[in-house]
């Protein structure tokens, strides 16, 4: 299901992102804090990237671009962008 | 036909004895297509069969030439790109020596200098192999 198919809330979002971002990136879903950083806690190099904007389209239908990642440092910044790009 | 096996190398910095691409068919943003004949030199021949290597190098020329191709219509010049990843690999056969693949690849996604394609290589419509790669173009 996609954050568009069924109007979602932001925090629902949060919740659904947390759960196929640990699982993908195989990290503990409690280090997926809002305040924590994106690329550092998730061990991502430039080729994870690619993965993580599949990840986002396939689960989300949230489109990113490089420049979209200028301003993305935590979580919370990712949170906010993909609420933005979901006009929630 | 786009480009014939003869100009081929104005398009990829690959040089024999390591060229695995022969004519390429077509390419546009969405589909690169291009063939191979499987000689029996081939470095990557053995047993008679073009390997998994070879194939999957196949896959990497055909985007190397399409891009190379693409840039040129833009009026730019060919960048040179590498294999930055492959997942998702499935072999279901190898080409024997004296036959023909067909290479299909699909880009997925594109971000920055690194794109996200899926590759599919056939002989006689049956798939030989499949996967997706990670093509970093530089410059």
């Amino acid at each position: 299901m996609h954050a568009n198919d069924v109007k979602m809330s932001l925090d629902e979002v949060i919740e659904e992102t947390r759960d196929f971002l640990s699982e993908e990136f195989e990290v503990d879903r409690n280090l997926i804090l809002p305040e924590n950083n994106l690329k550092d806690t998730l061990d991502l190099d430039s080729l994870d990237y690619v993965d993580l904007v599949v990840l986002i389209e396939e689960n989300l239908n949230v489109k990113l671009t490089g420049e979209d990642f200028k301003e993305i440092s935590t979580f919370g910044d990712f949170y906010r962008l993909v609420g933005r790009k979901l006009a929630l | 036909m786009l480009v014939p096996k003869e100009a081929i190398t104005q398009y990829i910095p690959h040089r024999e004895p390591f060229i695995m691409i022969d004519n390429l068919i077509s390419a546009t943003t969405e589909r690169f297509e291009s063939d191979l004949f499987v000689k029996e030199d081939n470095v990557l021949v053995e047993n008679g069969f073009l390997q998994e290597s070879g194939l999957i190098e196949n896959i990497a020329q055909t985007c190397a030439a399409s891009f190379g191709y693409l840039d040129r219509e833009g009026e730019g010049e060919p960048k040179v790109g590498f294999i930055g990843a492959i997942s998702k690999l499935e072999v279901f056969g190898l080409p024997t020596v004296n036959s023909t693949i067909q290479t299909v690849v699909t880009p997925m996604h594109q971000l920055g200098n690194i794109y996200l394609v899926k590759g599919e290589s056939f002989m006689e419509g049956r798939i030989l192999l499949g996967c997706e790669m990670k093509i970093v173009v530089t410059g």
